[in-house]
């Protein structure tokens, strides 16, 4: 291996059991001596072998072993998502996935030493667990160290989103070490306190936590706890977790019941990106503003890799759903949102990196943004140059739908302008060509049949 | 001892004890509320798609032999 072409990830750091770093454009991780043993009794009691094979850990092959290192090089993931960007579903399942490793690891005598949301994230279709390094020893009668950081990674922001929305997973961003306690206890409402789940994970280990936040030397002994009582927290909070809903207005709903055009248009729209899509023969694809993915869907056999997102996330919920009831292992789904993508976080605002980067990275080979224009355009007011800037910074080929002045969901948008609605006359194809032209060659122009939609073909002039 | 690189907090840690008694209890009314259910016929069906906490091992004892 060659040392003088490696740089460290940015994300690693914190566990001095080792790092993640690149070599070259491969993605390795070091292990240093002070986990030897911990990492040779998890790989040769098989306990690393069943996890891989149980699909809950990201596999992994040995590299090279001395003295100083090992080295281990898990199998690459395509396009990390993060918590702020998950549904509801997909928070709910890394939370569960968390808790069937840590049980696991119990049953072999480890633990699952951090629960942190970031040591979860999706690929192929489902939750895994990414931190190879994450377990240790179990010591006979000791509470289980990651429980607060469970609650405030996981439990926390889901009990909070069942009574206020998955808008609370975006607390994520402002705290990359999960929600404080104090503050997870102070929103939730008071009737929350009869739920003896909630009552004990949160607000009472809230209380805790002010009683002994002065005890500055490690005086206070820790009281024990028996492996019995600790399998009696994790299937509990499991369980509790598993019923978990949340009851949430969608932005967008059953759209496709209520979308302006019939069954014929439907197909043609389907048709012209199965025609289009196919003769681009992409490798990647992302379908921005992609609902519950019926469009991306289309294509999903074609395209070794696609990633779905939309900034509803029932909608997101509901396409995931879907990817784990089709089992269909090349689709990604995610929330975002196009004016408000998320930020580089933690130190140096870049242990987790910004969406337009990842997207840099991810490099997609198509872009589709479906009826999302009129969107961006004019409940966003952003100019039609700019927009085309977001798309060209990552996009190879976009393939855009356009609505007209006369769609009826452009006409509804205008209305609601009120007398502000002629300050968006600069809405129409004209326009909308001059601004993406800075950007894009118009490679195809084509109405969608029976609809007043048009829909383009572009070309990154890059 | 094992180390740790980061504080697991001393209330969180004294806390589990009360935590595991109360889902113990929980535990333990939702067995038999489970058994009363499962008698009369009036099961619930998951529509979850994460599947139960437990892991399949019996592969991994199959491949062995």
């Amino acid at each position: 291996m060659k040392q003088n072409n490696t740089r460290p990830h940015q994300a690693s750091f914190r566990d001095p059991s080792g790092y993640m770093f690149y070599d070259g454009d491969v993605l390795r991780r070091a292990i240093n001596p002070i986990y030897f043993k911990q990492y040779n009794a998890l790989k040769d009691s098989g306990f690393i072998k069943t996890l891989i094979k149980n699909k809950l850990l990201i596999p992994h092959t040995q590299t090279t072993v001395s003295d100083k290192q090992i080295v281990i090089t898990p199998e690459p993931i395509v396009f990390i998502t993060n918590p702020y960007e998950w549904s509801f579903e997909q928070y709910k399942h890394a939370a569960l996935h968390t808790l069937k490793v840590h049980k696991y690891a119990l049953s072999k005598g480890f633990i699952l030493k951090d629960a942190s949301a970031y040591n979860v994230t999706f690929h192929k279709g489902s939750p895994v667990f990414i931190d190879t390094l994450s377990f240790d020893f179990y010591e006979k009668d000791t509470p289980w160290r990651a429980y607060k950081q469970f609650i405030t990674h996981f439990f926390g922001p889901l009990v909070l989103a069942s009574y206020h929305g998955t808008e609370i997973f975006k607390m994520l961003q402002t705290h990359i070490d999960g929600i404080p306690v104090k503050l997870i206890a102070s929103l939730l409402p008071g009737k929350s306190k009869l739920s003896s789940t909630i009552y004990t994970n949160i607000h009472l280990l809230a209380k805790m936590e002010r009683t002994h936040s002065e005890d500055y030397k490690a005086e206070t002994k820790i009281a024990k706890l028996s492996l019995k009582a600790q399998n009696n927290i994790i299937d509990n909070l499991f369980d509790f977790i598993k019923k978990l809903s949340i009851k949430e207005e969608t932005e967008w709903g059953n759209y496709y019941d209520k979308t302006n055009y019939n069954d014929a248009a439907f197909q043609g729209k389907k048709t012209l990106i199965e025609d289009w899509v196919t003769a681009l023969n992409p490798q990647r694809l992302i379908d921005i503003g992609g609902n519950d993915g019926t469009f991306a869907r289309t294509v999903v056999t074609k395209v070794p890799h696609v990633i779905v997102t939309d900034i509803d996330s029932n909608a997101v919920g509901y396409n995931y759903k879907q990817i784990q009831q089709n089992k269909e292992t090349n689709m990604l789904a995610f929330v975002c949102d196009v004016l408000q993508p998320a930020p580089g976080i933690g130190l140096n605002n870049l242990e987790r990196n910004s969406l337009t980067e990842r997207l840099q990275i991810y490099s997609p080979d198509v872009t589709m943004a479906l009826a999302l224009i009129h969107h961006i355009t004019l409940s966003g007011n952003v100019p039609f140059d700019r927009s085309a800037q977001f798309f060209a910074a990552f996009s190879k080929h976009l393939i855009l739908e356009f609505p007209t002045r006369e769609d009826s969901w452009v006409s509804s948008l205008l209305v609601r302008k009120r007398e502000f609605m002629n300050h968006f006359d600069f809405y129409n194809q004209e326009a909308f060509e001059t601004g993406y032209k800075q950007y894009f060659d118009i490679q195809k122009k084509e109405t969608v049949t029976g609809t007043k939609r048009v829909l383009y073909l572009l070309k990154n002039k890059v | 001892m094992n180390f740790l690189y980061f504080d697991p907090g001393l209330g969180a840690m004294i806390v589990q004890a009360v935590v595991a008694a109360a889902a113990g209890v929980l535990l333990f009314s939702k067995g038999v509320m489970y058994k009363i259910k499962g008698f009369l016929g009036i099961l619930k069906e998951d529509d979850d798609t994460y599947d139960s906490i437990d892991i399949d091992e019996k592969e991994d004892k199959d491949e062995t032999k």
